[in-house]
């Protein structure tokens, strides 16, 4: 039983950690740029949902929309005004880039929302629990992966169903050609940044009952979203998800059985492991044949 | 020419030798001046211990507090905090900095056991006043480098001690678990929990550590749950203090918590909600709302920092790091020079402060304080459970 509360427990924080790696994942599939600054933008965006809900005294569903447009905006914007103008620079400087954006950002939480911890106002309790079949699964979490496997079918639809999914897999395999066809590329480009962002937005917003709020707060969840990502295949959208759920578990099975205090360790030492094996990723050697 | 122009550089030369050896004796001490005293800190204004931070914010007010009287025998005080984000590397680049560049006198507090290691030898070397680091004991015990180190601050190996065998003695409870940070401070709980077990023919049925770096402490709650302990010991930060209580309050039975005064904080019912409710925490001052001075100077506090309000704990801790200090420099009268401060300090014999009580120091004794007293946290407040315990003096 101890087992599957593990199991269970791995899940659920690793369907957020799988939100975070769809992100990663899905504006490097777009552009081949790793965005560094992703963990910051979702705790940014994090930042708006606390201001919306203590500050102004929005409801919560509504702040939680008004969050999900201002992480948008952010991912839309950033590409415009700064992603964009350093367009000639190579792919390593565009990652820099990122790398830079990121400081700027957990700079401005301090300067905006001060270093402090927050409370952010959830609808759901984690003293909540439930026993479904002898295992115990709290409010916070069954919620979290209520809304994570949402946002992941509505991330399959928009990408695999939609016009505007197709554009964005025309870019994807080759972006010049996809101008010569007449997609408008950067409108392409900068909703792929906002849909990941707004995927930040989501991981964000599910985290900090768990994290708190804080400009600190996804320094983890990020590292282990990159860690689900890589160890999918970097360039695979389900390969993002099973990595991350691979994670979030076997860093719980460790932390169960063997040491709490190894636990992080274990999770890249995984990603080693199958890195050395296929260095693709899981899922990555298949979604690179289908090109 | 040339001769002209050498003269007028020896000229220079004395004339430079002549100011020098003519400036006042007590520029010669580092931090002080006929009119100003020079204080510094290192703290976590930033990161999982931020809470603590507010300890260095209560000095800096009650420091405009003492200067607005006055301050002492004509000398007002200036404190500069430097924030470390709880970091070791960037609490020695602060320390250095206070020392070397804004010249401080003496250094007051400091949070973090690890962030203290990193600094203690620079601290010993360089002859620094430190006045009450808030860490582990074990660095000063036996120690012949600490004569300018003053400490009123409760050893966590003893306080350790004291919660195991509250748990088992007075709780009545067996099964006695440990929640510890991944680091100096954790391991002084770990080690008093295990000590005081032992000498009562038992042994922690878990003892689970976390990284500072950890987001989620689900997994930890699990093993705690897993090896069915009644009572939880707990040293951590704020943040992973309240994500521990928040994932332990699933489980059931919910174990009792037992906690390391550095939670002692309302803050801590702020962050963990009500899996915060029943908490048993020492402290080693009274409570505000349950001692009139304590209340006079949080009031005092809170008038120049409203911010404090709401970590009252932390920041009247805060002012029990500078309380004994500033009585030392009232007793050296106004020839104070680093000697002379030792000298005071070491003439503080059962001293009653405004927040600290009964603090002794002496020529070989620098623990002020060896007594603390536990409380159960409901919605926040405190509900006193025992009497003052005493502990050993140990350096």
């Amino acid at each position: 039983m101890f087992f599957w509360q593990l199991v269970v427990s791995g899940l659920s924080i690793g369907s957020l950690y799988a939100l975070v790696a769809l992100g990663i994942v899905l504006l490097y599939r777009t552009s081949r740029v790793l965005n560094f600054a992703h963990g910051d933008m979702s705790m940014i965006s994090t930042m708006v949902a606390y201001s919306l809900l203590t500050v102004a005294g929005v409801a919560f569903g509504p702040a939680a929309v008004l969050t999900l447009a201002a992480g948008f905006a952010l991912g839309a914007l950033f590409y415009f005004f700064v992603l964009r103008p350093v367009k000639e620079a190579t792919l390593l400087g565009q990652i820099i880039t990122t790398a830079g954006f990121s400081l700027v950002l957990s700079g401005l939480a301090v300067v905006v929302w001060g270093a402090d911890t927050k409370v952010l106002p959830f609808p759901l309790s984690r003293a909540v629990v439930y026993r479904i079949a002898g295992v115990s699964v709290n409010q916070v979490a069954l919620g979290s992966f209520a809304v994570a496997v949402v946002a992941m079918l509505g991330l399959y639809v928009l990408v695999q169903k939609t016009r505007f999914g197709l554009a964005m897999r025309a870019v994807s395999q080759n972006d010049v050609a996809a101008r010569v066809l007449g997609i408008p590329v950067r409108r392409v480009f900068a909703v792929t940044w906002g849909v990941s962002a707004t995927l930040g937005a989501i991981a964000g917003m599910l985290l900090a009952p768990v994290t708190l709020v804080n400009p600190s707060m996804m320094f983890d969840p990020f590292l282990k979203g990159f860690a689900g990502a890589v160890l999918g295949g970097l360039d695979s959208l389900p390969g993002a998800i099973v990595g991350s759920l691979i994670i979030g578990v076997a860093e719980n099975l460790f932390g169960g059985y063997v040491s709490t205090s190894l636990r992080t360790t274990v999770a890249f030492l995984i990603i080693i492991a199958v890195l050395l094996v296929r260095p693709e990723g899981l899922f990555g050697h298949k979604f690179m044949r289908r090109v | 020419m040339r001769l002209v122009s050498r003269a007028r550089i020896a000229l220079g030369l004395a004339l430079i030798m002549a100011v020098l050896a003519a400036l006042p004796t007590a520029a010669q001490e580092r931090g002080i001046t006929p009119t100003e005293i020079i204080l510094g800190t290192t703290a976590p204004l930033s990161g999982p211990a931020a809470p603590w931070g507010a300890t260095a914010r209560g000095v800096e007010a009650y420091l405009q507090y003492i200067n607005e009287q006055g301050g002492i025998h004509g000398r007002t005080f200036r404190f500069e905090i430097r924030d470390d984000g709880y970091q070791p590397p960037r609490a020695v680049a602060n320390v250095r900095e206070l020392v070397e560049r804004v010249g401080v006198f003496g250094i007051v507090g400091m949070i973090g056991s690890a962030n203290a290691a990193a600094v203690r030898d620079y601290m010993f070397r360089n002859e620094v006043v430190w006045m009450t680091p808030a860490v582990e004991s074990d660095p000063w015990i036996g120690n012949p480098d600490i004569h300018y180190l003053f400490v009123t601050y409760p050893n966590y190996y003893q306080e350790a001690k004291i919660l195991a065998r509250y748990a088992v003695e007075e709780l009545g409870l067996q099964r006695i678990a440990v929640v510890y940070q991944n680091d100096q401070y954790g391991m002084n709980g770990l080690r008093g929990v295990r000590d005081a077990l032992a000498e009562l023919g038992m042994a922690p049925v878990a003892e689970v550590s976390y990284e500072l770096t950890d987001a989620d402490l689900s997994v930890h709650a699990l093993r705690i749950g897993e090896a069915r302990a009644e009572a939880v010991i707990l040293y951590a930060t704020p943040n992973h203090g309240a994500m521990a209580a928040a994932a332990l309050a699933q489980l059931n039975p919910r174990p009792q918590i037992l906690s390391s005064f550095t939670l002692a904080d309302p803050v801590m019912a702020r962050l963990a909600g009500p899996a915060w409710d029943g908490v048993i925490v020492p402290s080693y001052f009274p409570y505000p709302g349950t001692d009139e001075k304590v209340d006079r100077v949080l009031q005092i506090l809170v008038e120049r920092n409203p911010e404090l309000a709401t970590m009252a704990f932390n920041a009247l801790a805060g002012v029990t790091f500078i309380e004994p200090m500033l009585e030392g420099f009232r007793r050296a009268g106004p020839n104070l020079t680093k000697e002379s401060f030792v000298a005071a300090m070491e003439s503080i014999k059962d001293w009653d402060g405004e927040i600290l009580r009964g603090v002794t120091f002496g020529p070989g004794r620098r623990q002020g304080i060896n007594r603390i007293f536990l409380s159960r946290m409901v919605g926040g407040v405190p509900e006193r459970l025992t009497d003052w315990i005493e502990y050993p003096v140990e350096f």
